[in-house]
């Protein structure tokens, strides 16, 4: 049996959050966060030389932008208990300093998927980051896993 | 920078592996880098109170390793594209190994898809993933 809910959430956008100019020095806090020790996202002056002509973020930098709202009002419920089932992240460009990021959320998908513990079900939000020319950044989809 | 160019790649090579001891100093301070402050990413009796074992680490923070995985492989390579499912906990103060595997090639884009995932030290696969990776040419 399919599941039930309203299809209408689909694609609702329920959250715009325009974020403040990306600093450099936050994009260096988060690649030695990581340990990164690859120039182009440690080394200023390396970076210059590079394939992007300057220091750019390490590529999963777009997972730590956070929208306002969480989550939308009316987010449909399934089991008792929720997971960070994972993320997929669709880079288009780098991230630069003085970028003024702008993302949009919707629910992406719903799904249910049966294993040897039952039935576990899937929402899928979708962050889709675009910088100040309306360049397409990334789209990252956060699979939250309910049972 | 270390560069390896698409040529050079065959499917079937390994990426370097990184094995790294995750601290909970480490993962403390990629969760108050990230704005992710909250006490299952920071303290144990928080992270208790929650009914976890005591304080994991950040989904992403697994997906920026093995990201970092790809960069230390070839720091001129770029991710299109990189997805992973956080099958279980992971725990801080535990070693932890980062693999990968190229496992296909695509001449017209000059791309690599690879196989990633971060293992404990009895080699149970905590995060798998895969990534799309697009890598310089000398046949432009």
């Amino acid at each position: 049996m399919a599941l039930e809910f309203d299809r209408s959430i689909l694609g609702q956008v329920f959250d715009e959050t325009d974020f403040p100019p990306v600093e450099k020095a936050d994009l260096l806090r988060f690649a030695a966060a990581l340990g990164e020790t690859n120039p182009l996202y440690t080394d200023e002056e390396a970076a210059t030389n590079g394939p992007y002509g300057g220091l750019v973020a390490a590529p999963t930098y777009v997972t730590r932008l956070r929208p306002k709202k969480m989550a939308p009002e009316h987010m449909p419920r399934f089991g008792k208990v929720g997971f960070d089932g994972g993320r997929d992240v669709e880079i288009f460009s780098p991230v630069r300093p003085g970028d003024r990021l702008k993302m949009v959320s919707t629910i992406h998908d719903i799904y249910e998927k049966t294993g040897r513990s039952g039935s576990m079900y899937f929402i899928v939000l979708r962050n889709e980051i675009t910088n100040q020319d309306g360049q397409k950044i990334a789209v990252v989809d956060h699979r939250i896993m309910q049972r | 920078m270390k560069t390896l160019y698409f040529e050079e790649v065959e499917e079937g090579d390994e990426l370097p592996p990184i094995d790294l001891l995750l601290t909970k100093d480490f993962v403390r301070t990629y969760a108050r880098t990230a704005g992710m402050d909250f006490p299952r990413f920071t303290d144990d009796a928080g992270a208790r109170q929650e009914g976890l074992p005591g304080m994991i680490a950040p989904g992403v923070l697994s997906m920026g390793l093995l990201a970092r995985l790809i960069g230390e492989w070839n720091q001129a390579a770029q991710i299109t594209r990189i997805g992973t499912t956080f099958r279980s906990p992971v725990l801080p103060d535990c070693h932890i190994h980062l693999l990968g595997f190229v496992t296909q090639k695509d001449i017209e884009r000059h791309a690599v898809e690879c196989d990633i995932w971060m293992e404990n030290h009895e080699g149970e696969r905590w995060v798998i993933g895969t990534a799309t990776v697009v890598l310089p040419t000398r046949n432009p």
